[in-house]
């Protein structure tokens, strides 16, 4: 960790939300209480779009440390997720694991998959690099058609338990939308908490680095290929955590879990946030679920409405819709 | 064996001549304005919709509604190019990704909303057998090789002697450079981008007769089998993209012989990536460019 490095970093890090910086924590945790005593006013389907939300807000965490703070644009998230959710489908229909052993399971099976992949993709340029992530989800989806004996094919596997826990003679088995709810909540606080250690610390601080400028990262002694390649594997393992519990959730799994979509999503979750910051991400994923929501006309329309979004975002919010509040709040704050 | 064989391959060469008008437009509109277009699939599915609605609804002849069909799509490409390719030209890689999958949803979804998801019967085309040097084939499938053969001797000539295709190559080889020198950039991506989604379309109509049905979501499948052709046919290489077009549809027809079908789509992904772990710069480039 050098000095050119470390000045670069801290004004990326906090520029984007520097005005709104004081009222960070207290709004964070005003959220977090806010979605404690959730279940208390909202009804059994808007819970059921939250848990979604959270199951998704995990690779886009992921993501977010690959194309926010490192500058790696992937779409194999979708690859992870399904990974990920396949190996804790697998582990509780057949061998009747506990939940946290299929969890962590996924999460470590992801990220090993990810280490052979990642090897030869990182060596390429960016555009080449986002095509090859693509046929991971592509060959993903063919290896889950095909292997029928293991993945039963087009059928999928169904009637996986949902998430029990077992500790010596004690076992309690989370059933029902609130209980899910409170477990997945859980568990993206710690993600989220996973997230801000790992940026905050000086790995994060040359995650960045390498993102504003590699070579220049590379020439101050960066190991930029290390750091590079460990993300993808954090990044992938975070995909795979979301898949077990979207996995566990569901209680079915199919090659469908292997699709563009998923990777779609979590770019919109990202960049609709605002890639490189936690908050951003956050906001992203609560903002994902308001437009499924506001969208649930007709199929075919939604679709055609996400198109729109799509170009939207693009063309008026480059950095996301997140920067856009934190302008407004400042703009608030010197009124008064 | 060896008869199925040679067989299978004039097969592969046969949708290796589809792929290629395809990916030809789409290196072409990667070159100029550095954007992979994700939404390339839907401008086949297009002018195939577009040919098979004249042929529906007017009765009209196979030759006709191939121009119409063709036509209409370059009519909703100029659109499109105008109203969002132009400003992806110098914007980041997300931008171009995040776009252009927009683009694709609406495209496909509109079509499906307008005349519905199911498969419909493409009546037209030339599909009487012709018996040549002891092989049978569809006169429609010779007719695929014969206009492939037309466009890429054509884009060839157009690239190296006229003006347009001579700003075309400049652009993609440096932007600021050519518009330092007054070519006007986002007219030549315009007109790329509506070169490239009317070739798709021409592909698309072409097929057709082969494929039988036609449906909303048939882009998708051809923007994925295009990717790995223009990346390994060097980004922005005309002469690498057909070469990377026939050695995928060659392979694709021998593994759904002799390994199986259902194996045939992923091919183009798994080459890509063999290819790329020996030479991250595609087949036909002297050194990675993207």
């Amino acid at each position: 960790m050098t000095e050119i490095a470390r000045d670069q970093t801290v004004t990326q890090a906090e520029s984007p939300a520097a005005t709104g910086r004081d009222l960070r924590a207290p709004f964070g945790l005003a959220l977090l209480a806010l979605a404690c005593i959730a279940p208390l006013f909202l009804g059994n389907y808007p819970l059921h779009a939250i848990i979604i939300a959270l199951i998704f807000l995990l690779p886009a965490h992921g993501l977010n440390l690959l194309l926010g703070y490192t500058g790696l644009l992937s779409l194999a998230q979708a690859a992870f997720f399904g990974i990920g959710a396949y190996t804790s489908a697998l582990l509780a229909v057949h061998f009747g694991t506990p939940f946290y052993l299929n969890f962590l399971a996924a999460g470590l099976v992801t990220g090993a998959v990810a280490l052979p992949l990642g090897i030869p993709a990182l060596r390429l340029r960016a555009t080449s690099f986002v095509m090859c992530t693509l046929g991971f989800v592509i060959i993903g989806q063919a290896i889950a058609k095909n292997w029928i004996s293991l993945t039963r094919g087009d059928m999928g596997l169904a009637a996986i338990p949902k998430p029990y826990f077992a500790l010596g003679p004690a076992s309690f088995t989370v059933s029902g939308t609130v209980g899910f709810y409170y477990l997945v909540l859980a568990i993206a606080v710690l993600a989220t908490l996973a997230v801000y250690l790992i940026v905050r610390s000086p790995a994060g601080r040359n995650m960045i680095a390498i993102r504003e400028n590699e070579t220049l990262a590379e020439s101050v002694g960066i190991p930029t290929w290390h750091y590079k390649l460990v993300v993808f594997m954090i990044s992938a393992a975070f995909a795979g955590l979301g898949g077990s519990l979207y996995a566990h959730y569901l209680t079915v799994v199919s090659p469908l879990t292997f699709q563009m979509y998923y990777s779609t999503t979590m770019l919109i979750i990202v960049l609709g946030g605002g890639a490189g910051t936690i908050s951003g991400v956050i906001f992203g994923s609560l903002l994902f679920v308001g437009l499924t929501e506001a969208l649930r006309v007709a199929p075919e329309l939604r679709m055609i409405a996400y198109g729109f979004f799509l170009l939207g975002l693009v063309f008026w919010f480059p950095n996301g819709f997140a920067p856009l509040i934190s302008r407004c709040s400042s703009f608030l704050e010197k009124r008064k | 064996m060896f008869y199925t064989i040679i067989e299978q391959v004039v097969n592969g060469i046969v949708s290796g001549s589809v792929y290629a008008i395809v990916a030809v437009g789409m290196t072409m509109i990667f070159g100029v304005l550095r954007a992979i277009n994700f939404a390339h699939g839907e401008y086949y599915m297009l002018g195939t919709f577009g040919a098979w609605f004249a042929i529906e609804y007017f009765d009209l002849p196979y030759p006709v509604a191939v121009v119409i069909g063709v036509v209409a799509t370059s009519v909703i490409a100029v659109v499109v190019g105008n109203v969002v390719m132009q400003r992806i030209v110098g914007a980041p890689a997300e931008a171009g990704v995040l776009a252009t999958l927009g683009v694709a949803l609406i495209l496909q979804n509109t079509i499906i909303l307008v005349f519905g998801g199911s498969y419909k019967f493409f009546s037209g085309g030339y599909i009487e057998p012709v018996t040549l040097f002891g092989f049978t084939l569809a006169e429609q499938r010779i007719l695929i090789i014969i206009v492939g053969l037309i466009v890429f001797v054509g884009l060839e000539l157009m690239v190296t002697y006229s003006r347009m295709g001579k700003a075309m190559r400049a652009v993609s080889q440096n932007i600021e450079c050519c518009a330092v020198v007054g070519i006007d950039v986002r007219h030549i991506a315009l007109w790329t981008f509506i070169l490239g989604a009317g070739l798709a379309a021409l592909s698309g109509v072409l097929t057709a007769p082969v494929n039988v049905s036609v449906y909303g979501g048939m882009g998708e499948l051809i923007t994925f089998k295009t990717l790995p052709i223009i990346i390994m046919g060097g980004l922005g290489n005309v002469r690498g993209t057909f070469v990377a077009a026939m050695i995928l549809g060659v392979a694709e027809s021998l593994v759904a012989t002799y390994v199986g079908l259902q194996f045939r789509d992923t091919v183009g992904f798994a080459t890509l990536m063999l290819v790329l772990m020996w030479r991250p710069h595609g087949l036909f480039s002297a050194q990675a460019r993207f």
